[in-house]
């Protein structure tokens, strides 16, 4: 909201990813949102506050996920193994696209496979379709095959992107693990294999026991952590891989754990273009409209006209 | 799915007006929440922030809404930091939440009987159900109701003077909230509660509907509780023939089906699919959950 009370964002917050202006720094992330609608039950609530929405990780076929439970909460965090449920691809392009309201926002799709042929076929359908990106998922921990079996693999990442590159001319975003060695290495060959953008990062692998039950609490026995327990970790991904990212003037979504303006601002100064936000939504649906108000206000305290001018702004110590 | 849901699920954040404590940390809450309490149904329910230092919310049931005042009432059991935070907040203070969420009980106008079976903390839903179709002015409804409780029920019992067919002699007490606007009601436990059958409260429904063969067909269940009462109360109604809605719990994330955390098993004409507790349920055909 701008200071003269209107609904309108703060146009400082404008910014540029991959070409698209988005209204705002703010993107909500893939599998925290559905499919673009659901958040708009709750009264207050509006796409048209952030700057783009990921849709939920879409596979080839229709996928019906893992057995409950699939959420438990953690210390500062929350431990997730959905599996990937989703109607399959040519539902999402045929039924649900339609239905949505590209005047509000911009809408991100999320490619999944288990072979790099899905992910191609997936990329393919979401290509003509009136999506505005899609991001390509090598990294969800909660699924056998596919997902972070090939993000954790330099090759096998690059191998996955490339073939997704040749058959969109859609901006392509990479969405990476942390769960590997040396993430940057990683971003470094999904630049060369085509990727506009990358996302840091995804979920870290957790699991979470019931003694009094012996058993995992999680159905999947492990899944993936997010909220504020791992956002230094990926705070530090991030700067990590603007490293090399920012030498090909390629923008980085920065996630992990962020709740409020200030862990945004910091993901914006150790080299994010833009900030995902997702467990905090759980925790507060209107947050964005906090951190948009905050972020105005710091740009406002330091006197900087946009946004963009936080992007990498990170001092030495 | 379109736009047609916007805009149904609000943020209310009011001041708590009464609690009431009960043996083993059972809490009945009463809490300022207009909106909620505007477009609240039995069977929806409320995702509740029980405390700042306590981020992610808590998924708990309505069991009594108050459209003109302004208010909801909430019964919880502590089971873990989040409820034992709620239960600390005092009189004036705010609790936050977002609801009603979830499709309610669908009663059929034609059935004779409602027949409701709650099982501890499934009892909100089932008391908020009875006193909604003892209010409905468009149907002449004629709920009969048994609730089962391990913990002390948290009510003033007292001895019922509604005479209920078939039901075991020790069976004698009943819910003052029932019973003062003519609704049947039983309690039963496994603890030797007085005035409650000694046993499981579905032995009471099935003890009813056997003493009551004239009323069988034209009886519809509903229940809520945990899952071994919830599978009994599915088979029970599947011996009988009859139709059975359940209204399930499960841990959630969002709530508002977004994350798809709370999905389960649900079986349709085209087979089996994972259904969001949240939006979907939380209530569900028993023959959905349970293949007889």
């Amino acid at each position: 909201m701008v200071a003269d009370g209107s609904n309108k964002l703060d146009p400082r917050l404008t910014t540029e990813f991959c070409g698209l202006p988005l209204a705002s720094p703010t993107v909500l992330l893939s599998g925290c949102v559905g499919f673009g609608e659901e958040y708009t039950r709750i009264e207050g609530f509006s796409n048209t506050d952030v700057g783009a929405i990921c849709l939920k990780g879409t596979t080839g076929k229709l996928r019906h996920g893992n057995s409950p439970h699939r959420v438990y909460e953690t210390p500062d965090g929350m431990l997730n193994a959905i599996g990937l449920q989703n109607p399959g691809v040519d539902t999402v392009v045929d039924t649900i696209l339609p239905d949505l309201d590209f005047s509000e926002t911009r809408f991100i799709a999320n490619a999944c496979g288990s072979t790099i042929e899905e992910y191609v076929y997936v990329t393919k359908r979401f290509n003509d379709s009136n999506i505005d990106a899609i991001e390509i998922n090598i990294s969800c921990p909660n699924v056998k095959e596919g997902g972070v079996s090939f993000g954790n693999d330099p090759d096998m990442s690059a191998r996955v992107v490339e073939a997704c590159r040749n058959v969109t001319t859609k901006p392509l975003i990479a969405k990476l693990s942390p769960n590997q060695t040396d993430i940057a290495y990683n971003a470094s060959r999904c630049i060369e294999a085509g990727a506009d953008s990358l996302a840091v990062i995804n979920t870290m692998m957790g699991m979470a026991i019931d003694i009094e039950k012996r058993r995992p609490i999680i159905g999947n026995v492990q899944g993936g952590l997010s909220g504020p327990a791992i956002k230094p970790i990926a705070l530090l991904k991030v700067k990590q891989v603007y490293e090399v990212a920012r030498k090909h003037n390629v923008p980085i979504i920065g996630q992990g754990g962020i709740c409020n303006a200030t862990d945004a601002i910091e993901f914006l100064l150790a080299g994010a273009t833009t900030v995902g936000i997702g467990t905090a939504l759980f925790y507060d649906p209107l947050v964005c409209i906090d951190i948009n108000r905050g972020i105005g206000d710091y740009l406002t305290q330091h006197k900087m006209a946009s946004v963009r001018q936080l992007i990498g702004a990170l001092e030495s110590p | 799915m379109g736009k047609e849901n916007r805009n149904t699920i609000f943020i209310d954040e009011g001041q708590v007006h009464a609690i009431r404590e009960f043996p083993d940390q059972q809490y009945i809450m009463r809490i300022e929440a207009p909106k909620v309490a505007a477009a609240a149904r039995p069977g929806s329910f409320v995702h509740v922030r029980c405390d700042p230092k306590i981020p992610m919310r808590r998924p708990i049931s309505l069991m009594r809404a108050n459209a003109d005042a302004g208010w909801v009432e909430i019964y919880f059991k502590v089971v873990g930091d989040g409820l034992a935070a709620l239960s600390d907040t005092a009189i004036g203070e705010c609790v936050n939440m977002l609801g009603p969420i979830g499709n309610g009980f669908s009663p059929n106008p034609e059935s004779k009987t409602q027949l409701m079976i709650g099982g501890g903390v499934g009892i909100p839903p089932m008391l908020f159900l009875a006193e909604h179709l003892n209010s409905d002015p468009n149907y002449d409804w004629s709920p009969v109701v048994f609730m089962g409780s391990e913990s002390p029920f948290p009510f003033d019992l007292k001895a019922s003077k509604i005479a209920l067919n078939g039901i075991p002699s020790d069976a004698t007490g009943c819910l003052p909230e029932m019973e003062d606007c003519g609704i049947p009601s039983r309690l039963a436990s496994q603890q030797s509660y007085e005035g409650a059958h000694k046993g499981f409260v579905t032995d009471l429904a099935a003890a009813w509907l056997l003493a009551n063969p004239e009323l069988q067909a034209s009886t519809e269940i509903f229940a809520c509780g945990p899952e071994q009462m919830l599978h009994a109360a599915a088979k029970l109604a599947s011996e009988f023939g009859i139709d059975a809605q359940l209204c399930l719990e499960e841990y959630m994330a969002c709530a508002v089906g977004g994350c798809a955390g709370c999905a389960v098993e649900v079986h349709g004409p085209n087979g089996a699919s994972m259904k969001r507790v949240c939006v979907d349920g939380p209530v569900f055909k028993a023959r959905e959950i349970y293949l007889q």
